[in-house]
C-alpha cells in the first residue's frame, strides 16, 4: 500500500489526463449536486463529494453510440460496411465501490457470455479505473446489503482510502503499479493495512446512522423472489406505480439492457445502440401482439427478478443490484429496489400501507 | 463530451436536464437532481429527447416550392420571394399559426411580426385546446390567467383533485408529485370516466358518464353547501356575486345531477367534506392536448374558490399545459384574444398601449384562430406557421387554396409538405430562449450546439423579412428580446438572464413587487374581486341531452393523451418512445375502437374483430380493442389515425371540441 498526499491529487490526474480524458464526480453549481462527469480541469475533481447522481456505466456503455455504418453504392452494388471505432482512452477518477461492482456485472454480461462484445471490450480494455472507498455511507446507500461496498475488493487499477491527512493507495493491475511507480508514491508504511480496514470498518457500522434513506431486507426479499413466494397482489401494487419511464435500468450501474437502430444519414447509415429497459412494454412484444410480460406488474417482476433471484446471481456471480440506491431516486412512482424490498417484506410482516 | 444543464422540451412540466454533449451532438440525457420540481426525474419522453435533437431529418435549407416538389434556395432568394408576397396581403387575408414549442423570444416577436408588421390580428397556436378557455376563465375569477399555485409545495398537500386528461401520461412527473403527495398523505381524487393510471393512483375515482364532469363538480359544490361547509364569510365579503351563485346551485335538483352522472352522491359528499377540511389544496385540470371544456374548468374553479381554497399561501387552480412553451406562447400574445401580457384584444385600450410600446400603428381588430379562418374566412389567402408537429391537419383542402403558406421548422412534416416557402429553423439546444412551463416557471434554456450549417434562428429570419417589409427590426441575440419584453409584458418586468443564469427558473410575476417571482396568487394583492365564473353552456351542451339518446345506445369519445404523445409526429424521431407509442398502430393500422369488457362480452366481440360506428351523419369501420377501462355504455376512440380521423369525425363535427367532455352518440354493429 501507498500513500498519497492530499495536495497531490491533482498531479495524479494531471497525468491520467495526458494518456486519458479523465471523468469524476464534480458539483453542479445550480443544483449542488454530485454528476459523474468529463473534467474540463483537474480541479473540478471532488473526491470528498457524496456519491454522483449517475452512475459511470455511460463511459463504457453510451446512451447512443453508432456501432457500424454502411453505404450502398448504387453502380457496383456493392455494400461497404465499416466499423465505428473512435474510442478513446478514458480514465475514471473516485469510482464508488458499488460503481466498480456494477462494472464487473456489466463485465460478465458483455464479456463472459458466448458472444464477446466489441464495443464494450474495446471501451474496457481503454480504462483506467481509481475506485475510492466511501469512508461513510449517504442517505440513499446499503451496499452493505448486497455485498459491494463501502470499499472495493478487486477491479480496480487503483484504490484511494481517504485517511483525513491523505489516501491510502492500492495497486490493483500492472497499470496501476506503474502510474504508482511514476508518480513516486512512498509506500504507507506497515499500519496501512490495518488503518485501512478500520476506516472500512467504521463505515459500515456507521450505516445504522447515515444510510437512513433505505433499510432493505436484501437476502429474504432474494429467497422470496427466487421462490416466487411474491403474491400477485403485490407486484400489482408495484405495478400501478411504475409510469414506465425507464429510467430505474438507466440509472442501474448493472444493467445491460440495448436497443439497435438503423438511422438514415445519406449517403450512409448508421448502426446505432441505446439504452433500453424491461420496463418498457415494447420490450417483450413479439409479432402479432404477443407479449409474454404484458401487464406493467409483469415487466416490473422481470426487472427486480433480475436484481435480486438467485438465478439471475449466478450470470453475474452475485447479486444483480449493487446497493448504490439510484433507482430509488430517479422513480417518478415509488417503487425504487429498496421500496420493492420493503412491499415484499410488508407482505411478510403484515405491516399496514402508508 | 461532458453533461450541460439544460430543460425538456416535450411537455409543459418544465423538468430540468442534463444534455451530454459530444463533437456538437447531443449524446445523451440525464435527469438534472435538485431541480425544484422534477428533483432529478424524466419520463420515457424526457429521457429520449437526445435521440430526437440529433436525428438527421432536419430541415437544412430554404425551399421554395416547385411543382410537386421543393427547390433549394438561398437565403436571400427565400426571403426575397416571400416578403414579395407577404407586401400584397392585408391583414385580414393573412393568418399566423404560431408553436408552443418555441421560446418566449421567438413567440414574442412571431405576435409582433403579425401584429405590427403585417397589422393581422388572426394569430394563434396550433394546440391550444382549453388554454385560452382556462385563462379567461381565471382571469374572470381571479384576476389570474394561469396557475395560481405553484408544484414545489404539492408534497404538503392535504387534498388533490385531478379532472381531464390522464396527467401520468401528458405529465408524468407532475402526476409523480401528486403520486408522492398522496404517499405522504394527501387525499387524491380523480374525476374521469376512463380508469387512468392517475385514478388508479388516487385514493378515489370519481367516473361520471361522458359529458357530465361539469355536472358532478356542481353536484360536489352542492353538497358542500347542504353539508354547512362553506365558508360563508369568506365567500360573501370576498366573492362578488356569491349570493347568486349559492342561489344557482341550491336551485339544482340533486337527485338528478346524480343519476345523470353515474356517481354515487356519497362519494361526492367525501370530496366535498375533504376538500373543506384541507389546509392545502390543490384542483389539477389538463390544456393542451387534451382538455377540459371551459363551463367545466369554470365550475371546478367555482368549487376551490367557494371553499376558500383560491389565494392562499398553499394550493390552488393548477391547469397544466401539455407542450413545453404553451403557457409562454399565450403569455406573449399568440392568440386573437389577447395581446402580450393577456391585454384584451376587444378592448381599444390594449391596441393604444402596445401602439405606444411598439412605436407603430396597429390595426385595433379583433382577429380569429387559425382553425375558425380557414373554416368560414373566405378571404383567407396566406398562412403564416411555425413547427407545426400535428400530425393530422384539419381543413387540408382549404390550406392547397391558399396563394401562399410560409413555413418555419426544424423537421420537415405533415404541414412543411402543404408550404409554398420553407425557412429552416434552430432547434431550441441552438439558440438562447427562454421557456415557460406550467407552474409559470420561466426558465432559460442556453445555446448547447452549433445548429447545421446555414440554419438560422427564427428571430434571423423574421427580422430580415420585417425589414425587407420597411421595419427597422434589430434583434442581435434572444436576450435583446427578453428586454424589449420586460417593456412590454408587466409579468415579466424584471425577469433578466442574469437571474435566470444560474437558477432553474423563476416563477411570473417577476415584477418590482415581486424580483424573485411569486409563488402564489396572493389575495391581498388582487386588485379586483373575487367571482364566480357562470358560463353559458359550453358546446356540450348543444348537443341533444347528456344521454347517447334513444336511437344511439353509445357515447363515442374522442382521446387525445393515451396510447400516443401528440399524434406522435416528433416522437417519431427517436427510438424507444417511438416503438412504445407505435406499437399500437402496428397492431390497429386503421385505428381502433376500444369497447369496455361488460359490452363486448354482452355482444359477443372479439378482440380485433371489425365493427362500424354508426353516427347520425358517418360511420366508420374499425378493429375492436376491449378494455377494462371505459364505461360500459362507452366507446373511446384515440385522435391520431390520419385516415379515419378526417373521414369520420372531422366530416360531422366541424369544430370538433378538444376536450374531453365531448362526445358523439353512436351505434355499433358488428360486420359480417
Amino acid at each position: 500500500m501507498y500513500w498519497l498526499e492530499k495536495n497531490r491529487v491533482r498531479e495524479l490526474v494531471e497525468k491520467l489526463s495526458r494518456e486519458y480524458a479523465v471523468f469524476g464526480p464534480r458539483y453542479d453549481e445550480v443544483s449542488e449536486e454530485v454528476i459523474f462527469d468529463r473534467l474540463a480541469d483537474p480541479g473540478q475533481l471532488n473526491l470528498q463529494a457524496p456519491i454522483s447522481y449517475n452512475p459511470p456505466k455511460y463511459i463504457l456503455f453510451p446512451h447512443y453510440e453508432e456501432i457500424l455504418k454502411y453505404t450502398y453504392d448504387r453502380k457496383s452494388k456493392q455494400v461497404a460496411i465499416e466499423k465505428f471505432s473512435k474510442i478513446q482512452p478514458k480514465a475514471l477518477v473516485g469510482i464508488r465501490s458499488c460503481d466498480l461492482t456494477g462494472i464487473l456485472c456489466l463485465d460478465r454480461f458483455f464479456l463472459g457470455q458466448e458472444f464477446v462484445d466489441e464495443f464494450y471490450l474495446e471501451h474496457r480494455k481503454k480504462l483506467f479505473l481509481i475506485s475510492s472507498t466511501c469512508v461513510r455511507p449517504f442517505p440513499q446507500c446499503f451496499c452493505v446489503c448486497t455485498d459491494s461496498g463501502p470499499a472495493a475488493r478487486e477491479g480496480f487499477d487503483l484504490d484511494l482510502t481517504f485517511t483525513g491527512e491523505g489516501y491510502l493507495v492500492l495497486a490493483g493491475s500492472r497499470k496501476g503499479q506503474k502510474l504508482v511507480d511514476e508518480l513516486k508514491l512512498e509506500p504507507a508504511g506497515k499500519e496501512a493495512s490495518s488503518l485501512r480496514k478500520k476506516i472500512i470498518g467504521e463505515s459500515i457500522s456507521s450505516f445504522d446512522k447515515f444510510a437512513l434513506e433505505n433499510k432493505a431486507w436484501i437476502s429474504r426479499a432474494t429467497n422470496r423472489l427466487t421462490t416466487g413466494f411474491v403474491k400477485p397482489e403485490v407486484w400489482e401494487y408495484i405495478g400501478n406505480q411504475c409510469f414506465e419511464c425507464g429510467a430505474c435500468s438507466f440509472v442501474c450501474p448493472t444493467c445491460s439492457c440495448f436497443n439497435v437502430e438503423d438511422v438514415n444519414r445519406i449517403p450512409q447509415t448508421d448502426r446505432v445502440r441505446t439504452w433500453d429497459s424491461c420496463s418498457f412494454e415494447g420490450y417483450t412484444k413479439m409479432a402479432g401482439d404477443h407479449n409474454p410480460r404484458k401487464p406493467v406488474e409483469d415487466r416490473r417482476n422481470k426487472r427486480f427478478f433480475c436484481k435480486l433471484s438467485y438465478s439471475q446471481s449466478k450470470k453475474y456471480l452475485r447479486p444483480g443490484c449493487v446497493g448504490c440506491g439510484r433507482c430509488a431516486r430517479v422513480c417518478p412512482g415509488d417503487i425504487g429496489l429498496p421500496n420493492v424490498v420493503t412491499y415484499i417484506r410488508r407482505e411478510i410482516t403484515g405491516e399496514e400501507d402508508r | 463530451m461532458s453533461y450541460e444543464r439544460g430543460l425538456c422540451n416535450f411537455c409543459g412540466t418544465g423538468c430540468g436536464h442534463l444534455l451530454l454533449v459530444e463533437d456538437n451532438r447531443p449524446r445523451g440525457v440525464y435527469p438534472l437532481p435538485g431541480h425544484p420540481l422534477s428533483r432529478g426525474r424524466l419520463c420515457v419522453r424526457g429521457w429520449h429527447i437526445h435521440e430526437l435533437l440529433q436525428t438527421p431529418e432536419r430541415i437544412t435549407e430554404p425551399l421554395v416550392r416547385d411543382g410537386n416538389g421543393f427547390r433549394q434556395v438561398s437565403y436571400q432568394e427565400a426571403l426575397a420571394f416571400t416578403a414579395e408576397k407577404l407586401r400584397k396581403f392585408a391583414g385580414e387575408e393573412i393568418a399566423f399559426l404560431g408553436s408552443p414549442r418555441v421560446s418566449n423570444e421567438e413567440n414574442y416577436l412571431f405576435g409582433k411580426f403579425a401584429r405590427a408588421v403585417m397589422k393581422s390580428n388572426n394569430l394563434s397556436l396550433s394546440s391550444d385546446a382549453g388554454l385560452e378557455e382556462s385563462a379567461e376563465v381565471l382571469l374572470a375569477g381571479c384576476g389570474w390567467p394561469a396557475m395560481t399555485a405553484s408544484l414545489s409545495g404539492l408534497r404538503e398537500a392535504d387534498f388533490i383533485l385531478v379532472a381531464g386528461g390522464d396527467l401520468t401520461r401528458q405529465n408524468p412527473i407532475i402526476a409523480s408529485e401528486i403520486h408522492l403527495a398522496r404517499r405522504a398523505g394527501a387525499f387524491v381524487v380523480t374525476i374521469s370516466p376512463r380508469k387512468t393510471q392517475m385514478a388508479k393512483l388516487s385514493r378515489m375515482h370519481l367516473r361520471p358518464e361522458p359529458g357530465t364532469a361539469f355536472y358532478l363538480l356542481l353536484g360536489i359544490a352542492r353538497m358542500m353547501l347542504d353539508e354547512g361547509l362553506v365558508e360563508r364569510e369568506f365567500v360573501e365579503s370576498r366573492i362578488e356575486n356569491a349570493s347568486e351563485y349559492m342561489d344557482y346551485l341550491l336551485s339544482l335538483n340533486i337527485g338528478e345531477i346524480f343519476e345523470l352522472t353515474g356517481v354515487d352522491s356519497q362519494e361526492a359528499a367525501t370530496v366535498a367534506r375533504r376538500l373543506a377540511e384541507a389546509n392545502s389544496a390543490y384542483g389539477f385540470y389538463t390544456v393542451g392536448i387534451q382538455s377540459l371544456d371551459r363551463r367545466t374548468i369554470a365550475a371546478l374553479f367555482n368549487l376551490f374558490l367557494q371553499a376558500g381554497k383560491v389565494g392562499r399561501n398553499k394550493g390552488g387552480i393548477c391547469p397544466v399545459t401539455g407542450i413545453s412553451n404553451l403557457l409562454g406562447s399565450l403569455d406573449m400574445g399568440i392568440s386573437p384574444r389577447f395581446l402580450p401580457g393577456y391585454l384584451p384584444a376587444e378592448d381599444e385600450s390594449s391596441w393604444k398601449k402596445l401602439e405606444e410600446l411598439w412605436r407603430t400603428s396597429l390595426v385595433p381588430r379583433e382577429g380569429k384562430s387559425v382553425a375558425s379562418c380557414l373554416l368560414d374566412n373566405p378571404e383567407l389567402k396566406a398562412l403564416v406557421v411555425v413547427d407545426h408537429d400535428e400530425e393530422i391537419i384539419r381543413n387540408t383542402n382549404r390550406i392547397k387554396q391558399l396563394e401562399l403558406v410560409v413555413y418555419f421548422g426544424s423537421y420537415e412534416n405533415a404541414f412543411s409538405r402543404l408550404a409554398h416557402v420553407i425557412f429552416p429553423r434552430t432547434t431550441y439546444i441552438e439558440d438562447d430562449g427562454t421557456f415557460t412551463s406550467s407552474e409559470r416557471r420561466v426558465q432559460l434554456s442556453r445555446k448547447k450546439v452549433e445548429p447545421p450549417a446555414g440554419v438560422r434562428p427564427l428571430r434571423e429570419t423574421l427580422s430580415s423579412l420585417a425589414v425587407l417589409l420597411g421595419h427597422n427590426w434589430k434583434y442581435p441575440s434572444p436576450e435583446e428580446v427578453m428586454k424589449e419584453i420586460n417593456r412590454v409584458i408587466p409579468w415579466y418586468s424584471e425577469i433578466t438572464y442574469r437571474k435566470l443564469e444560474d437558477r432553474a427558473g423563476i416563477k411570473w410575476p417577476v415584477d418590482e413587487l415581486h424580483p424573485e417571482g411569486s409563488d402564489f396568487l396572493k389575495l391581498e394583492e388582487l386588485s379586483g374581486k373575487l367571482s364566480f365564473v357562470v358560463e353559458h353552456p359550453g358546446p356540450s351542451s348543444e348537443l341533444p341531452d347528456l344521454t347517447s339518446g334513444e336511437k344511439f345506445h353509445f357515447k363515442l369519445v374522442v382521446g387525445r393523451s393515451n396510447y400516443f404523445w401528440h399524434q406522435n409526429s416528433i416522437m417519431k424521431r427517436t427510438f424507444i418512445p417511438r416503438r412504445e407509442y407505435n406499437a399500437l398502430l402496428l397492431l390497429y393500422p386503421k385505428g381502433f375502437v376500444e369497447v369496455s369488457e361488460e359490452d363486448a362480452r354482452a355482444l359477443g366481440l372479439r378482440e380485433k374483430q371489425q365493427v362500424k360506428i354508426i353516427s347520425e351523419k358517418a360511420e366508420v369501420t374499425l378493429a375492436v380493442r376491449i378494455s377494462p377501462d371505459i364505461l360500459p355504455g362507452m366507446l373511446y376512440i384515440p385522435y391520431f389515425f390520419d385516415e379515419m380521423i378526417p373521414e369520420f369525425l372531422h366530416r360531422q363535427v366541424a369544430g370538433l371540441e378538444k376536450s374531453e367532455e365531448f362526445f358523439l352518440p353512436v351505434n355499433l354493429e358488428k360486420v359480417v
